[in-house]
């Protein structure tokens, strides 16, 4: 399957992609964004492809576009519409938790995380999705 | 100035602090961390720092030497990498980043209503605290012999 993981951090973009192949994710290819804007421009290219996106993770706080303005965007533009989203963010405050929910996170993961609680929470929706 | 159980408020915020670092390097490095007295180098460090804004107003730094820095990044990626690989800058920032947002969540609710910037990451050694905030802290922290500090400096 192809995820699209999006963090300013190339070494988190690593330490997620590692977390989700641990938790058993067959990952044939791994798109990666530095924002939400590069990450829109990613999914506008996907769309039509035969193999489309089955995961998106995204981190909160980045520069340009940040992951909450992200999720509004996607949303609006109907853009990978029932691929499921999954925030990994240092940002666990109620604000940001029900701001993502409400634009379309379906997980939440507060930094620091383990390889378990990645799995408890992204597995559940790739079996629902 | 008195919190839970009779503790500082300075106490409670060391130990909140201790707990973040721990928790950070615990759950994405695999590695033991606690405080240690000790000091670090003012040269060849890698400096990360976080702003604070909004309830609180600050900032967290997290320094270390290249080799230090080196070390851990190699921890967080679980790969070796190379000595100016900018994955090091990148990886001290990160924990910078991880800090400052462990540190702030485990305030109090009106004080955790804040805003964090993303990490600014230097080579120079020379970013330091800003002389505005009222209150600091500075702590070293050791794991497995490898000795970084963070600092913390805020209003609120």
């Amino acid at each position: 399957m192809r995820a699209l993981i999006i963090d300013d951090s190339a070494v988190m973009r690593k330490v997620i992609e590692r977390a989700l192949r641990q938790a058993g994710l067959e990952l044939t290819e791994v798109l990666q964004a530095s924002n939400g804007e590069e990450a829109l421009q990613a999914l506008r290219s996907d769309g039509g492809s035969a193999s489309p996106i089955r995961l998106i993770v995204s981190d909160i706080n980045m520069p340009v576009m940040d992951g909450l303005q992200f999720l509004e965007a996607r949303r609006d533009e109907k853009l990978a519409e029932g691929v499921p989203v999954v925030m990994i963010t240092t940002e666990g405050s109620e604000p940001f938790v029900l701001r993502a929910i409400a634009a379309g996170a379906q997980g939440y993961i507060c930094k620091p995380f383990t390889a378990d609680q990645v799995k408890a929470r992204v597995l559940p929706l790739l079996q629902v999705a | 100035m008195l919190g839970n159980g009779g503790v500082s408020v300075s106490e409670e915020r060391i130990a909140r602090l201790d707990s973040a670092v721990s928790e950070v390097f615990e759950m994405m490095l695999d590695r033991s961390c606690g405080p240690v007295d000790a000091e670090i180098g003012i040269h060849e460090r890698i400096t990360a720092r976080i702003q604070f804004s909004g309830a609180i107003t600050g900032e967290c730094l997290v320094y270390a030497s290249q080799t230090v820095a080196q070390i851990a990044a190699e921890a967080l990626l679980g790969t070796v990498s190379e000595t100016c690989d900018p994955m090091v800058e990148d990886a001290v920032g990160e924990l910078c980043n991880m800090i400052a947002g462990g540190w702030k969540s485990k305030l109090g609710s009106s004080e955790a209503v804040c805003l964090i910037s993303v990490p600014a990451v230097t080579r120079d050694g020379t970013l330091g605290f800003r002389d505005e905030f009222g209150t600091s802290y500075h702590r070293c922290y050791s794991f497995q012999g490898n000795v970084f500090g963070v600092a913390l400096a805020f209003q609120s």
